[in-house]
């Protein structure tokens, strides 16, 4: 099973970071995501990216690991920053050519709004490599319990999404049979124009769809036998619990980054 | 033994019918296995009850195993027990609870627990122990007894150090080893099997059988459908459907004493009965052989009755007594491997030409991990090569690369002359392999049996006429007539029997000269098994070559002219099939069922003069044993018609 489409990228080792209550992990991402909107000053982005910083040392993942994450995103950020920097024209005229002219805020906007948005980047990619999604779908689940009260069915909303990361890499390994026996077949994959390659297709659509309903079909019988009936009276195999000497640390350190950054903000 | 008068028993079914297509044939929203049924049942009003009048009871503790042709019932049976299916008439009884109300449906699901065919469609999670935990954690059992169960039910099935690991990493048979542990954490009283086993290798079964009969003794009632005569004769009771009724009903030995019926059901007898019997009708000499025996009782008694019998043991020089098939042409070999490597990590793409091709092939990632390495051989025009190997060996990629699906890292794939990596000549190149992928129904997609069929010739080009003669070919090969209906039908209304045989079709319509089959008999019953058998014999006979990846020795006994064994991604052994399983500690995984019995017979004291690889060979060295004065080459002639069957 080389190939397999990377949705939970966990990264599996022994850390701090890997031990912590993904209740915690989940919720102290979020808070810091939504600081990184209130980053506006070269203090406060150096408080971020220290905060950032730390947890990654703290989480033994390899750099470049956490930057492949990103990849993909880094030419969004390139162009945004570029746009930054051409279109912001507050400040001082730092330089001009022709037509175009950049002024300092320009400079700083570009900066400044690329580097938080990596920050956020990377705290996202780091809860991610350090938690199994399974924790992951758990926590959110503990978390959004209290929806439940309003009718918002959480508990099959996670086991849903638990079971499409499960299906994820038999799917992918049923496309490429798929494509294998159609293209023994002859099957031309590489149609010209949008109707062509449409018509291509079909041969490996259809199978998969089939497919995909013989996995619903099989799974959902499977599920019945194994007593599934909705989230009424479930138990739960982790029972998530807070460990003072693990999770305080952290919280504690999140609280202080928060505060830091508040009084950076109110000073400025 | 028709247990008619049952009023006791953990599970009583009386006079049961269950019939498709009507209403109020399941319980609750369940969707039924039966979809396929239904859809028939639909095109077909008088299709007959999958159920017609069924009464037994099963007592608490009992191990039992249903065994049918496929279509006789016996998957409706078992999931009738605990409610997934309603009876559309009769009544079954678990328990004490009726199982056709779907409140007391869902008390029976608590105690009684069922494993289901295909192990990756019974999960719900990305790792094994949340996996099994998900039966208690729905049964609302205590978080912290939860993990005792878990750890518990991963113990009994041997993957308590896989507790960690994502099921799509698993072997088939590890994944359905945690599908049983996951049932077994639910601490039921009745278990239930559908072909846990049926898309397993050897070793995946015999683990799953050891587990079966571990956890019966510890008192859970079996229920166990199955296709393998060995898993029945590991149960206390087998029970053979035909056309929705019981037929037999007994012990084993009671019910295989029915040799006969046990046929006519297309069902093989377990391979000492199948023989003894074969000797009994060949060679009356012996006289009538013990019934209801294992292999090796039954090859101390007849080491006996031949010691007794061989007075003048015959002397003959070990010569080619039992020749291997022709040897194949001397023209270029069809398949060629050069010193082939392959990483998925670094793998190029099969289809898109490379600027940098040659030195990206060459350079790759130091340390990538190689699925296989230094690949060398050939598979002569007109042969038989049979490819074997653990799970893990490299199989799969190895027939991928010989079918151009996948091109080498480094060395060459020639195919008739044409690397796989010329994209010049691709086309050329596809009309010459044809590659029956694992389970092939699963890649029919067009509306009719007859587009189906027509897609590989079409993209050939074909004319429309000519397309039409291949498809009426084709499916005149794998068994089907072309009437107008079958061609018009759904491919995917059609049985699964006959979807397969569809599949293939699509396949053989391209009248390629070299064929890939891969794993074709993966899921037959015996029926199927010795048709694709037919068909095989056929197209070798035809002059196509045949590349087949199987996990059965015997099949490779019965078919193949030569073997190649793989092992962690390289060519272990390779050579006719007696030069790779006679030698001792052979790389092979397993040996052919007739060879290992020889060796039982030897060690008994009756060593045969030759090692025989199949079944009739087997017979006429046990008859050249005990009349060595008749001619041979007569005997073995009738005998292996009998055997073979």
């Amino acid at each position: 099973m080389a190939l397999r489409v990377s949705i939970g990228q966990y990264y599996s080792a022994d850390s701090v970071i890997h031990r912590l209550d993904p209740r915690i992990k989940l919720t102290a991402t979020v808070v810091f995501m939504v600081s990184c909107f209130f980053v506006s000053s070269a203090a406060t982005l150096a408080l971020a990216a220290v905060a950032v910083g730390a947890c990654i040392a703290l989480a033994h993942v390899p750099a470049g690991r956490l930057l492949s994450q990103i990849k993909p995103i880094a030419l969004f950020l390139v162009v945004t920053s570029v746009i930054n920097l051409f279109f912001v024209q507050t400040g001082d005229l730092a330089a001009s050519l022709g037509p175009i002219r950049i002024f300092t805020g320009g400079i700083e906007a570009a900066l400044l709004y690329t580097l938080r948005f990596f920050l956020l980047l990377l705290a996202g990619s780091l809860l991610m490599l350090t938690t199994q999604p399974v924790a992951l779908t758990d926590a959110a689940e503990k978390l959004l319990a209290p929806l439940e009260r309003w009718g918002v069915p959480v508990s099959q909303v996670t086991l849903i999404l638990s079971i499409a990361l499960r299906f994820v890499p038999t799917l992918s390994q049923e496309t490429r049979n798929i494509v294998a026996a159609q293209t023994a077949r002859g099957a031309d994959l590489e149609g010209k124009g949008a109707i062509a390659y449409a018509r291509a297709c079909v041969p490996l659509l259809v199978p998969l769809f089939a497919s995909a309903l013989r996995h619903a079909e099989n799974l959902g019988r499977a599920m019945e036998a194994r007593c599934y009936t909705g989230g009424a009276g479930r138990t739960h195999y982790h029972e998530l619990k807070l460990v003072a000497r693990r999770d305080l640390p952290f919280a504690f350190g999140v609280a202080l980054y928060l505060a830091a950054l508040v009084a950076l903000s109110l000073l400025a | 033994m028709e247990a008619s008068d049952a009023t006791i028993g953990q599970i009583v079914l009386r006079d049961v019918h269950v019939r498709y297509g009507t209403a109020g044939e399941r319980a609750g929203s369940a969707p039924s296995a039966a979809a396929d049924a239904a859809l028939d049942a639909a095109a077909d009003p008088d299709a007959p009850e999958a159920l017609a009048g069924v009464s037994l009871a099963i007592n608490a503790g009992e191990h039992v195993c249903i065994l049918g042709a496929n279509g006789s019932g016996k998957s409706t049976l078992v999931q009738l027990i605990n409610g997934l299916i309603c009876a559309s008439e009769g009544s079954v009884e678990v328990f004490g609870l009726n199982a056709g109300d779907p409140a007391s449906a869902a008390a029976i699901r608590r105690r009684a627990a069922m494993v289901f065919q295909h192990p990756e469609d019974q999960m719900v999670t990305s790792i094994v122990a949340d996996d099994v935990a998900f039966g208690p954690e729905n049964l609302g059992v205590p978080s912290a007894q939860i993990a005792a169960r878990v750890d518990a039910a991963l113990t009994a099935v041997d993957m308590s150090e896989h507790a960690q690991a994502d099921p799509a990493d698993l072997s088939g048979g590890q994944q359905q080893r945690v599908a049983i542990a996951g049932a077994l954490a639910m601490e039921p009283e009745v278990l239930l099997l559908d072909e846990p086993a049926a898309m397993l290798d050897d070793a995946g079964r015999r683990a799953i059988r050891d587990i079966v009969r571990r956890l019966n003794a510890r008192g859970i009632t079996i229920v166990h459908v199955t296709h393998f005569m060995d898993d029945a004769l590991a149960a206390g009771r087998v029970i053979v459907l035909e056309q929705g009724r019981i037929a037999l009903d007994g012990t084993p030995a009671e019910v295989f004493q029915h040799r006969e019926t046990v046929h006519r059901l297309g069902l093989e007898l377990p391979f000492a009965e199948e023989l003894a019997w074969t000797l009994e009708r060949n060679l009356p000499a012996l006289g009538p052989l013990p019934r209801e025996t294992d292999a090796a009782t039954l090859a101390q008694e007849l080491a006996e009755r031949i010691g007794s019998h061989a007075v003048s043991l015959p002397g003959k020089p070990a010569g080619s007594h039992v020749p291997d098939r022709t040897a194949p042409s001397a023209q270029a070999p069809a398949i060629v491997f050069r010193d082939v490597s392959f990483s998925y990590v670094d793998e190029r793409s099969a289809r898109k030409r490379h600027l940098l091709r040659r030195g990206l092939g060459r350079r790759g990632r130091a340390g990538a991990p190689l699925a296989v390495e230094g690949l060398a051989f050939d598979v002569p025009r007109g042969s038989l090569t049979a490819l074997v190997g653990c799970t893990g060996a490299g199989k799969s990629t190895t027939v991928e690369l010989a079918c151009a699906l996948k091109l080498p890292r480094t060395g060459s794939v020639e195919l008739m002359g044409i690397a796989t990596d010329d994209l010049s000549r691709r086309r050329e190149l596809r009309a010459q392999v044809g590659y029956v992928s694992q389970l092939p129904d699963r890649q029919l997609f067009a509306e009719t049996v007859f587009d189906d069929i027509a897609f590989g010739p079409r993209n050939l080009g074909l004319t429309e006429k000519e397309v039409r003669g291949r498809v009426e070919e084709a499916l005149a090969l794998v068994g089907l007539s072309a009437t107008p209906e079958m061609l018009r039908r759904s491919p995917f209304a059609l049985s699964g029997g006959q979807q397969r045989s569809v599949a293939l079709a699509g396949v053989l319509a391209l009248r390629t000269p070299i064929l890939i089959l891969d794993e074709p008999m993966a899921g037959l019953d015996p029926q199927g098994r010795s048709r694709m058998h037919a068909l095989i014999r056929r197209l070798r006979a035809d002059g196509v070559t045949i590349l087949m990846v199987t996990h059965s020795m015997d099949d490779v006994a019965e078919l193949a002219d030569r073997v190649i064994v793989l092992a962690r991604g390289r060519v272990a052994a390779l050579g006719s099939p007696r030069d790779v399983f006679c030698p001792p500690h052979s790389p092979a995984p397993g040996l052919p069922a007739a060879l290992a019995f020889a060796r039982r017979l030897g060690q008994a004291g009756a060593p045969l003069p030759h090692e025989p690889l199949t079944r009739s060979q087997l017979v006429a060295e046990i008859g050249g044993l005990v009349r060595p004065h008749t001619a041979e080459a007569s005997s073995a002639e009738e005998v292996s018609h009998g055997a073979a069957r």
